[in-house]
């Protein structure tokens, strides 16, 4: 489904362009559930922009095709409708625009650039009473600017508020558990395992393993400095909590 | 012509000599004499002009030609609201008016206070009164059941000189909107607003011109003690409009609210001036602007508190500019101007201008919203704060707005 190969990428301009990304490759299948896990500063968030298309990168050299398209060629918004979507590691804010107003938009124009037809009103409300409660949202959030005076947590929630909303079939979750108490994670995972399908993939980006306990992930990979340095299964994590990462990184040198 | 009303202006210009000839074909009148001598000092005002130095009128007002574009649509009119039309062939207003106001047309000119620091208004004064149109229309608000009024200043024609005065007695109340919707080679309105003890004025101001017109709307605004303004402005300029707003807290505990937002389009000039002046304990004055501007359009800012050293106590007063350069050629000036004597006094002011956060524009874009969208939404939500206190008009305001954001 998605598939990064020998993917480079730079920050920053001219003389001072930083390679970030270096030879990152990465494989996930439709249905599966892929971790990302890696010290500070590896490159992980600098993956999530990437892939979704910030300016001030440059990929230079490599590739990354959801389902065989190429996703780095096209705009930000074409990869969203192409159901590319990314839980931000710091959520954005919005002033004076509703999140209502805003997921609605986004809803209608991702519909539009597929050729469907718009959501009504009362179609929009009732798929987002149902959303808010499954998070256990207040209702008053949901009028309010755009993670305006939102708690950490809050910001969290509503990123995978609109994850639900919008229904995207591929999802880069960066650092969704940080911020959430015990409770908001447990019915955040809910979220995100609803979500799980055959026909969808999901890379999960966390620093702890107490994210995974929820969110089960087939494969756990290891980013240090730019690329993947060490992939297993659900264990790897596990060993990673225990030993930190010293042990993995000299292993891979 | 004779040769001293010739030489009433220096150098005159093709159209400053019509708009001499204008002024000698009116019913001579003594106070009319001293507010063309008012216009004549300066001319029509250039960038020599410190307080004209961004809003050149000699150079944007060539010829005093019927312009080709027609006035512009009004969002303002509303039904079973009295409406009061200003145009070139003169002036009209419905048979019935509203209860607690008084229209009165004047024969005679009557005197403006500081003619001389708003030359365009001095012309609005000294050129009305043309046929179809009285030389002064007093407008008297009475009683404490809020009074609607719409005015509209359109062409098309040459010139649309005009001239309002308002008197709102104790306790009154009035909901003034206007529409000035060009299609005049010059529109020049002067409305002016004396509020006495606890009158209350909310007024809509909606400007529209042609991109070869020159537009200026000024309004002189005089307040007693515990009165009130809140006017709100949405404007799109024209080759050059002013807009400019000289209010005066005169006794004690008055209130004023100055917000505006401009929109200005490649090809169109916008000036915001606004004058206030805190002559008495106790008053408060809260101003937000708001502006976002494309490649070839500009905006122009130019605020001024004046607050002297012994009546000026306890003010409490903001300003506050922000301007949004939407594309690289988009131009924005701002002056914004605290002169303060008083120490007891509370006064704030901001301004910025930038681009677009790109932040904000990548996370629109991530959910599916296209750049262009993602950027008339996100100027829709800056420039709203400035458009929320116009009542009953917001959203009309807002629509005009966001059609002008969506081409
Ligand atoms: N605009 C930029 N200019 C310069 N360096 C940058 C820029 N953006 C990111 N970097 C650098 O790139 C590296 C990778 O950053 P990134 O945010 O991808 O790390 P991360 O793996 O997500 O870390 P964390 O776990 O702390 O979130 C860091 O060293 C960071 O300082
Ligand atoms: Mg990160």
């Amino acid at each position: 489904m998605l598939k990064i190969q020998n993917l480079s990428a730079t920050v920053g301009e001219g003389e001072a362009a930083k390679t970030i990304i270096n030879g990152l490759s990465l494989e996930v299948p439709a249905g599966e559930v892929h971790a990302i896990m890696g010290p500070n500063g590896a490159g992980k968030s600098t993956l999530s922009y990437v892939l979704t298309g910030r300016d001030g990168y440059a990929v230079t050299g490599g590739a990354a095709t959801l389902d065989g398209q190429d996703i780095l060629a096209m705009e930000p918004e074409a990869r969203a409708t192409a159901g590319l979507f990314l839980s931000f590691q710091y959520p954005v804010e919005i002033p004076g625009v509703p999140v209502m107003t805003f997921v609605r938009t986004a809803m209608n124009a991702q519909r539009k650039a597929r050729g469907e037809p718009e959501i009504s009103a009362p179609d929009y409300l009732k798929k987002s009473r149902e959303v808010a409660k499954m998070l256990n949202l207040d209702a008053d959030m949901l009028k309010r600017p755009v993670n305006v005076g939102f708690s950490g947590g809050e910001k969290k929630r509503l990123e995978i508020y609109q994850m639900l909303m919008l229904e995207p079939r591929f999802m880069v979750l960066d650092e969704t558990d940080s911020g959430l108490d015990i409770d908001a994670l447990r019915t955040v995972a809910e979220g995100v395992n609803a979500l799980r399908a055959p026909e969808r993939g999901m890379l999960v980006i966390t620093h702890y393993q107490r994210l995974l306990d929820h969110i089960k992930p087939d494969k756990v990979h290891v980013l240090a400095k730019g690329r993947i340095i060490k992939t297993g299964g659900p264990e790897l994590a596990l060993r990673l909590e225990k030993e930190g990462y010293d042990g993995v990184l000299a292993e891979a040198v | 012509m004779s040769a001293a009303l010739k030489d009433m202006i220096r150098n005159p210009t093709v159209a400053e000599l019509e708009l001499v000839a204008r002024y000698a074909a009116l019913k001579a009148d003594p106070r009319r004499e001293r507010l063309f001598e008012a216009f004549a000092q300066t001319g029509l005002p250039h960038r020599r002009h410190e307080e004209w130095r961004w809003s050149d009128f000699k150079a944007a007002v060539t010829a005093l030609d019927t312009p080709a574009t027609p006035p512009a649509a009004d969002p303002l009119a509303t039904e079973g609201v009295a409406t009061l039309k200003f145009t070139p062939q003169g002036y009209t207003a419905p048979a019935s008016l509203p209860p607690g106001l008084r229209l009165l047309a004047k024969e005679e000119v009557q005197a403006m206070s500081g003619a001389e620091d708003a030359p365009l208004g001095a012309l609005a004064a000294a050129l009305s009164g043309a046929k179809n149109s009285p030389a002064t229309l007093l407008a008297e608000v009475t009683g404490e059941a809020p009074v609607r009024l719409h005015m509209v200043f359109s062409g098309p024609g040459a010139i649309n000189a005009a001239r309002v005065v308002f008197l709102l007695r104790p306790g009154a109340r009035l909901e003034v909107s206007e529409s000035h919707l060009g299609g005049a080679a010059l529109s020049t309105a002067l409305v002016e607003y004396t509020l006495q003890e606890r009158a209350k004025l909310s007024r809509i101001v909606y400007q529209r011109g042609g991109k070869t017109e020159a537009q200026a709307i000024t309004a002189l605004i005089h307040q007693d003690a515990g009165a009130e303004t809140k006017q709100t402005v949405l404007a799109f300029g024209a080759k050059v409009a002013r807009i400019e707003t000289r209010l005066v807290h005169q006794e004690t505990g008055s209130h004023a609210t100055l917000n505006a937002a401009y929109l200005a389009g490649d090809g169109y000039h916008i000036d915001f001036t606004s004058h206030v002046r805190h002559g008495a304990r106790a008053c408060t004055t809260r101003q937000v602007t708001k502006g976002a501007v494309l490649d070839g359009g500009r905006g122009v800012f130019q605020g001024k508190f004046h607050v002297p050293r012994n009546a000026g106590q306890q003010t409490d007063a903001s300003m506050q500019h922000n301007a949004l350069l939407l594309e690289e050629g988009a131009e924005v000036f701002a002056k914004p101007e605290l002169e303060i004597l008083a120490d007891d006094v509370q006064c704030a002011h901001g301004n910025t201008s930038g681009a677009l956060d790109q932040n904000q524009l990548f996370y629109l874009r991530q959910r599916g919203i296209p750049l262009e969208k993602a950027r008339a939404l996100l100027t829709e939500a800056f420039i709203a704060e400035a458009l929320e206190q116009a009542g009953p008009h917001e959203d009309a305001l807002r629509a005009e707005a966001s059609q002008w954001l969506a081409i």
